[in-house]
Formats: C-alpha cells, sequence, structure tokens
C-alpha cells in the first residue's frame, strides 16, 4: 500500500445479508489529501466510510491508519485516535440547544456543575479557528435549525476533536448556494492551513472538481478507479459510476402553458407574510430564496398543514374554505415535503408500507388490505422508480440514503396528480435518478398537471423552471420569466 | 440506473422471519417446556382449560392496551377502572336491573372512561402517563367510596355466571372464546385494514402521518376506545368469574397487561407493541403464571415475574435498537 496512505483499507467486504454493500475495496486518503468519494446511491459509499470511522464491522479484510494495521472496536475510538466522521444524517438531540449538543460527551463541568460559560466560551474559539458560520446562534435547538445549520452544527462538534481525518457523507446535499460556498472555503483551508485530510462524498460532481485533489469511484460495491485533479471529467467520472453515457440535461420548458390551476392571495400563515402566486396548468413553477425564507411554509399552507391566518387560495378558480391534506388530496394536489426522516418516512414500516400509507383508501380500498395486490403495486412502483432493495418487504433502515429519497418521491407518484408542490426532491440522489425525477416532472407537465418546484440548488430552479418566485422573509420579492431568470437576477431578489 | 437491480415479487422465507429477533421469546417457550417436565399435571385437559379461562380477562385488556400503545400512548388506568365497573355491575344485578341491560352499561361505561383519558392525552395533551395515573387513582378512590373498602357480595340472576364460569363446550370456557374472538377481530383490525396501518404510522412518525393525510387525532382516540371496549367486555367476564365485586378487582391486570405487551413487542415487529406479538405474551405469561403454581411457587412470585419480563423485554428491545445505528439516526 502506498505509504503516503494515512487512512484506508485493503480488500475489505462488507456484507448486510443478501445484499454485498463493499465488495473487496482497497482504497485509501493520502496525507494532506481532499479525496472526493462518489458513486450511486446505493454504491457503498457510507458504508465504506463507517467501516473506516469504527462504526460498522468489516466481514473481511484490514483497516490501516498512520501505517498500522488497525482494529476498530466503536466509533469513539476512531474519533478519539483522530477520525472525525459526519454522517449523512447528522446526528443530533433534538431537544438540546446547539451549544450542549456541541460539547455533548465532554461537557465543561466546574465542581459537578454545568459550566455555560466555559461552553460558551469554548464554541466561540471553535467557531474563530474554524470560521464558518460566525453568527451561528447555538442557543436554538436543531429542531428550530434548518438543515443547513444542523449540517454545520455536526461538523463543529466533530471539529471539536481535532481530527487528522474528516470524514464528511454528502454535507452539502441539503445546504443552499450560500453555505456551500462557504462550506466548501473551509473545508479547503482546514486541508490547506491544518493538514486535515479529508474523505467528501458527493453527488455534485462540479463541487467534487473544484475541491478535491483525487476522485475515486465505487460502483456496486466495489472499487472501480480513481481519477486525478488533471484527468477531471464529468463523462470519464459518470462512465465509471455507471457505465452510460449521461448528461445531466434539463428536459426543454413548456412553450405554452394553460389555465390557472391554483391562485393563492395575500396568504398570511406562520413564517408566511402575504404572499400571493399563482400557477398554471402545464407548468414548472420554482421558488427559491435563502434558508428560512418560508418558500417551505408556503407550500405547508397551501396544503393544508398550517393554520392560515389570513388570504385565500383557490384551486381551478374554486375556493377553499379550510384547507386540509385530505381535501388536498381528494383533489389530487401533493406534498412531497424536503425533510425525508421527518415528515415522511416511518422507520417501523417496510418499503411497501412506506409507499402505500398515503394511497390506502383510494387504491386498496377493500376493508381487508389485499396484501398481494398491495404487495405488486409497491413493487411495481419501485422498478419504476428504481428505488434499490432487496424486495418491498426490506426495512427502509437498510436503504442507503439516496434510495430513501427516491422512496419518498416514489410514494406521491404512485396514484395521478393534479397538483404537484415538490420540496427538494433531488437532494442526495444520483444524477441517473435526478435526471430520471427531471424528465418525470416535465412528463407531468406536458399531461397539462402543475408542478411547484423547491431546490436549495439554484441551477436546479433555473433549469426545470418556467417560472421564479423569489423570496425573502417570508414575502415574495419578485417574478421571474423568461430571460430574466438568470442567476444575478435570482440573487438579487433574494438577498 | 442501468445497474439498479430488479427486485423480484417474492419475499424472504417465513421461517427466517419467524426465528428472526426472537430471542426472547424464545427462552418463554423453553421455559413452557421446563414446566411441562416440572410439573407433571401441566399438560392435562383441565389444566389447559383452565389456563384458557385465566388468559381471557388480562388477554382482551392486553388487546385494548396495544391499540393505545401501538400510537405511541400509555394508559395506567385500565385495571382499576376495570375494578370500578365490576363494582358497578354487581350493584346494577342486585337491583334486579336486567342482565343485557348491564352489559350494555358496562360497554358504554368503558367506552366513557376511556373517551375522558383520550381527551385528557390527546386534546389537552397531558402526558399520557400523567393523565392515566390521575385517572387511576380517581377509579380506585371512586371503588373505595362506593364500596367502603368492602367487598361488595349482591344478588345475581343465575344465567350471569355462564359467562366467566362455565363451558360453552365440554371443556371451552365461554370466555376463552369471547378472547378468541376478540384477538381475531383485533389481529385483522390491526394488521390487515387501514385502520391498523394508521395506528402504526402515528405510532412510527405522527409527523409523517400528518404530511401523508392521516388524522392522527382521530386515530389515537379511536386506539383508546378500542381499549374502552375492552375494558367493558372484560368487566362483564371479570364480574361473572367473582360473583362478587372485592374493592381490588382489576387491579392484578394492570401490570401483567402491560408486561404482556412488552414481551410481544419483541416478536413480530420487533421494538414495538403489536396486536400478534399482545396475544402471544398474554397466552405466555398466562401459561408461566400457571407453571409456577403448578410447581408450588408462591402466588406472590408472579409479580416478580411480571417485573422481570418487564425489564428484560424492554431493555431487550433497547438494546436491540442502540446496536443498529440507523434507528437511532431515524429517532431526530
Ligand atoms: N444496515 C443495512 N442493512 C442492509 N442493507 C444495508 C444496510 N446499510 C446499507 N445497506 C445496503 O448496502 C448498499 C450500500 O449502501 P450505502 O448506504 O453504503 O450506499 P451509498 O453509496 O451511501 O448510497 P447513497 O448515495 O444513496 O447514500 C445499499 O444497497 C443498501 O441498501
Ligand atoms: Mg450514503
Amino acid at each position: 500500500m502506498d505509504s503516503n496512505i494515512i487512512l484506508g483499507c485493503e480488500n475489505l467486504t462488507k456484507r448486510f445479508e443478501s445484499t454485498l454493500a463493499l465488495h473487496k475495496v482497497t482504497a485509501g486518503v493520502r496525507k494532506g489529501e481532499i479525496l472526493g468519494l462518489v458513486g450511486e446511491n446505493g454504491a457503498g459509499k457510507s458504508t465504506l466510510v463507517k467501516v473506516l470511522a469504527g462504526e460498522l464491522r468489516p466481514d473481511s479484510g484490514s483497516i490501516v491508519f498512520r501505517g498500522k494495521t488497525v482494529r476498530w472496536e466503536s466509533s469513539n475510538e476512531a474519533l478519539r485516535e483522530g477520525i472525525g466522521m459526519v454522517h449523512q444524517r447528522p446526528l443530533l438531540v433534538p431537544e438540546m440547544t446547539g451549544l450542549q449538543n456541541l460539547f455533548l460527551g465532554k461537557e465543561y463541568a466546574r465542581r459537578g456543575l454545568l459550566d455555560e460559560v466555559a461552553a460558551t466560551e469554548a464554541s466561540r474559539r471553535l467557531i474563530e479557528k474554524y470560521p464558518m458560520y460566525p453568527d451561528m446562534d447555538l442557543t436554538k435547538t436543531p429542531k428550530e435549525m434548518s438543515a443547513g445549520e444542523k449540517e454545520i452544527l455536526a461538523i463543529l462538534r466533530v471539529l471539536s476533536y481535532d481530527p487528522e481525518v474528516l470524514i464528511l457523507d454528502e454535507p452539502t446535499a441539503s445546504l443552499p448556494r450560500q453555505e456551500t460556498a462557504t462550506l466548501i472555503e473551509m473545508i479547503k483551508k482546514l486541508n490547506v492551513e491544518r493538514g486535515v485530510s479529508i474523505i467528501f462524498i458527493s453527488h455534485k460532481l462540479e463541487e467534487a472538481f473544484g475541491l478535491c485533489d483525487r476522485i475515486m469511484v465505487l460502483r456496486n460495491g466495489k472499487y472501480v478507479g480513481d481519477l486525478m485533479r488533471e484527468e477531471f471529467k464529468r463523462e470519464r467520472v459518470i462512465r465509471l459510476m455507471i457505465e452510460e453515457d449521461i448528461s445531466l440535461f434539463y428536459p426543454p420548458k413548456t412553450e405554452e402553458v394553460g389555465p390557472v390551476t391554483l391562485e393563492v392571495t395575500n396568504l398570511r400563515a406562520p413564517g408566511v407574510n402575504n404572499v400571493s402566486l399563482e400557477a398554471h396548468a402545464g407548468e414548472i413553477v420554482g421558488m427559491y430564496g435563502l434558508i428560512g425564507a418560508g418558500m417551505s411554509e408556503v407550500l405547508e399552507s397551501v396544503f393544508g398543514l398550517n393554520r392560515i391566518t389570513g388570504g385565500s387560495i383557490k384551486l381551478k378558480g374554486e375556493e377553499l374554505c379550510l384547507p386540509s391534506v385530505s381535501v388536498m388530496k381528494r383533489k389530487k394536489v401533493y406534498l412531497i415535503p424536503s425533510d425525508r426522516h421527518q415528515l415522511s418516512l416511518f422507520r417501523n414500516f417496510n418499503v411497501m408500507e412506506n409507499m402505500t400509507i398515503a394511497h390506502l383508501a383510494s387504491l386498496l380500498p377493500e376493508t381487508i388490505i389485499d396484501s398481494a395486490k398491495e404487495h405488486k403495486l409497491a413493487t411495481n412502483q419501485a422498478n419504476k422508480m428504481t428505488v434499490k432493495c432487496s424486495s418491498v418487504s426490506q426495512a427502509i433502515s437498510e436503504l442507503s440514503g439516496g434510495n430513501q429519497q427516491k422512496l419518498v418521491v416514489a410514494r406521491w407518484l404512485m396514484e395521478d396528480v393534479d397538483i404537484l408542490m415538490v420540496d427538494d426532491p433531488t437532494v442526495g440522489i444520483d444524477i441517473g435518478a435526478k435526471r430520471d425525477i427531471y424528465l418525470l416532472l416535465r412528463e407531468l407537465t406536458r399531461m397539462g398537471k402543475t408542478v411547484i418546484l423547491i431546490s436549495s440548488e439554484i441551477s436546479e430552479i433555473l433549469g426545470m423552471s418556467d417560472r421564479i418566485y423569489c423570496m425573502k422573509h417570508g414575502r415574495i420579492t419578485g417574478v421571474l420569466t423568461g430571460d430574466q431568470m438568470t442567476q444575478e437576477n435570482v440573487l438579487r431578489h433574494i438577498l | 440506473m442501468s445497474v439498479a437491480t430488479r427486485i423480484s415479487a417474492k419475499s424472504r422465507s417465513w421461517f427466517v422471519d419467524f426465528v428472526k429477533d426472537k430471542e426472547l421469546f424464545v427462552a418463554s417457550i423453553l421455559m413452557i417446556f421446563v414446566f411441562s417436565i416440572a410439573g407433571t399435571r401441566f399438560f392435562t385437559l383441565d389444566n389447559i382449560a383452565n389456563i384458557l379461562r385465566s388468559v381471557s380477562i388480562g388477554g382482551i385488556l392486553t388487546l385494548g392496551l396495544s391499540f393505545v400503545m401501538i400510537t405511541g400512548d400509555f394508559d395506567l388506568s385500565f385495571g382499576s377502572a376495570t375494578g370500578l365497573l365490576v363494582v358497578i355491575e354487581m350493584i346494577m344485578l342486585d337491583q334486579g336491573v336486567n342482565m343485557w341491560l348491564v352489559f350494555l352499561v358496562m360497554i358504554v361505561l368503558g367506552l366513557v372512561w376511556q373517551f375522558i383519558n383520550a381527551m385528557l392525552v390527546v386534546k389537552v395533551r397531558m402526558p399520557a402517563f400523567i393523565a392515566t395515573i390521575a385517572t387511576w387513582n380517581m377509579a380506585r378512590g371512586l371503588i373505595f367510596w362506593i364500596t367502603k373498602g368492602k367487598t361488595f357480595y349482591g344478588d345475581y340472576p343465575d344465567a350471569f355466571a355462564f359467562v366467566g364460569r362455565e363451558n360453552i363446550l365440554v371443556f371451552l370456557p365461554t370466555c376463552a372464546i369471547i378472547f378468541a374472538v376478540l384477538a381475531f377481530f383485533a389481529y385483522m383490525l390491526g394488521n390487515h385494514t387501514k385502520f391498523g396501518r394508521h395506528l402504526y404510522a402515528v405510532g412510527g412518525n405522527p409527523e409523517a402521518a400528518r404530511y401523508a393525510g392521516i388524522d392522527s387525532d382521530t386515530v389515537r382516540i379511536l386506539a383508546f376506545l378500542m381499549s374502552g371496549l375492552a375494558i367493558g367486555v372484560s368487566a362483564i367476564i371479570l364480574g361473572s368469574e367473582l360473583c362478587c365485586a372485592p374493592a381490588g378487582a382489576g387491579d392484578a391486570f394492570q401490570m401483567q397487561g402491560i408486561a404482556a405487551a412488552y414481551l410481544g413487542a419483541t416478536v413480530f415487529k420487533p421494538g414495538s407493541v403489536n396486536i400478534g406479538g399482545s396475544i402471544l405474551g398474554s397466552l405466555l405469561l398466562v401459561v408461566i403464571e400457571n407453571g409456577l403454581v403448578m410447581m408450588n411457587v408462591p402466588f406472590y412470585y408472579k409479580y416478580l415475574i411480571q417485573g422481570l419480563i418487564i425489564v428484560g423485554a424492554v431493555s431487550f428491545i433497547t438494546i436491540k435498537k442502540r446496536n443498529s445505528s440507523i434507528a437511532i439516526q431515524s429517532k431526530i
């Protein structure tokens, strides 16, 4: 093995019952290097780094750290030795404040009592040392934080151990542009100034190209090659990833839109301030703004989840007095929410039950649920949406992150839809699946349906939308159409 | 995407599914074997009828509790509520009220009782633990107020004993049949209907249930009402079995129900209370108790055993969950 490798593995194999997640993988990150790790959903990226960081035991093969073969007893041991990992989904205690989460397990105390002052001081030093989010409010709990803030908090927590190797599993998946840029800067700085070696997992290739020194590709649990900086080419990486040429294009936009299907006038609700918008048949309406600017809240209020304090909502010209989820579902208006774990997935349900839960009354109306029919419906949908699972009876906790997301999208596309509201549907999804979702949304508009799209990726919003509503502080600050839809214009309205 | 494997419509073999995740349950079954060797009278027709008789009341109450626990709530009051209903039942019969009317009143009162709990927990949003500790004590207070702490003896029609004391077939107790029928319906309702699916959804992730268009409040209230029905039926059987109303009637079923539900949570859907598990859990618990009696172990050991089972089952589930990091992740 390369003597420069600081953390690596040889012939690593890991099997989960029916799935071979890693097959004889030999790989490693060199000292002072930023290594990108890419591959399709379910390729084994998370599994690989979990094994390296002591969270999973390999079935065979060895882990090498600082030139010595090691056998981690626990992830804590690996962390103490200098391997810090931030999960694909940050592990935070939702009820504790940011500060308490930050020093969880190594609290500052004086004479047996918790010392908040010392902790606050330490957090300030930490944030100064790794300047990433200077005005982070650590008195908030993760429940009150946006996805971006939670990610940053989780990274800070690991940084408080001053790791030698930092593993980041899709840290930017749900971050909007500004925070992504800051985070990337910070990772670079960590690497250059402090010599921290970094393993960086992402589905966003451009980002990886800009940041990494080397990119390693996994496919179906196998190592298929790595590319050095000079070889970074989209097509080459994608070809390694999926053995297929694919370019992430945005399908052509709608030429002519139909009548208004959704009309929101002066809507007031928690986090929503006098919002008016309309959407037409055959149109994709994009909504963009900074984290917490109120896009999700608008869709949630329209879907009947939040209490509306003023304004009106009209569906196809018909005013709704009191929108509720069941009424909306009956009118074929669906919302795919953003945070799949909190708002979509039932971890006590298998893949099938997670899919059909929103459609029991309509698709399985029999008093006794027809289990053969349910199984068939779910299997078809899983295949159609390429949700990778061993069978639809598999527990969802065993699915890779991206496949859980695909499952959520698949759930809401089981039935006919008239107005589909989607909140960041491509978080953590690989290129192939992303393309499929884009095509699917366009297919819907071609059939005269309406799509409302929120995304944390500005290129996705620009590429997909026929019209863009820009938002700031719960208000609409601009509507852009046609040639006006440029990055500068959007940023001008949201900042 | 081209490499994404297509999944076949075949699920895993039932045998693998059955043996997986059932350590604690297998241990209990082993215990039964020990009993049948140790106590020679264990596998007699009489004793089996005896077991079936003893399982019915606790079993029915456990079914009711399971509905409540599946949605993520809890109930500490059903035992003493049953006792309170028995007191009312015996007094009404003594007053000469028609037996069938009394039965109807029992069902209605059971429903009313759990409706009150449901309002406190679901609408007022009191923690279920606190709310039902309070109502549990209120039930006890009412019992002592009515009976002055003494067992109430009164008149009752001869036909009354049929439910709790007699057999429908040669050796099958009536109450065992009632339990079997209710268990069947509860199982179908819980595992094969929309309502059942909604129960598990609300218990699994209430937020996600809301986003999927499930009215969690209604589902939780209905779960409590299921338990109310169970309380009503149990009170009818218990009254008939005792033919009097001791001040502490029903109390013993509280812990038994909780223990059985947690024991059942180690099978079928490991980690969460489920109807199938509760039925088996109730049976096992009674079998263990009966085995101890056969071995001449004093009756008060049963409390020790129930406590141990709760501790064992719950730590087993907790450790299982802790070992899969993903389970912890999704708690957030
Ligand atoms: N605990 C588990 N039990 C069973 N199978 C598992 C488990 N964890 C992962 N898998 C399977 O192993 C494979 C690799 O999963 P992994 O999470 O490593 O993928 P990934 O490359 O991180 O994908 P993504 O980009 O979607 O996050 C997947 O097929 C997944 O279903
Ligand atoms: Mg992953």
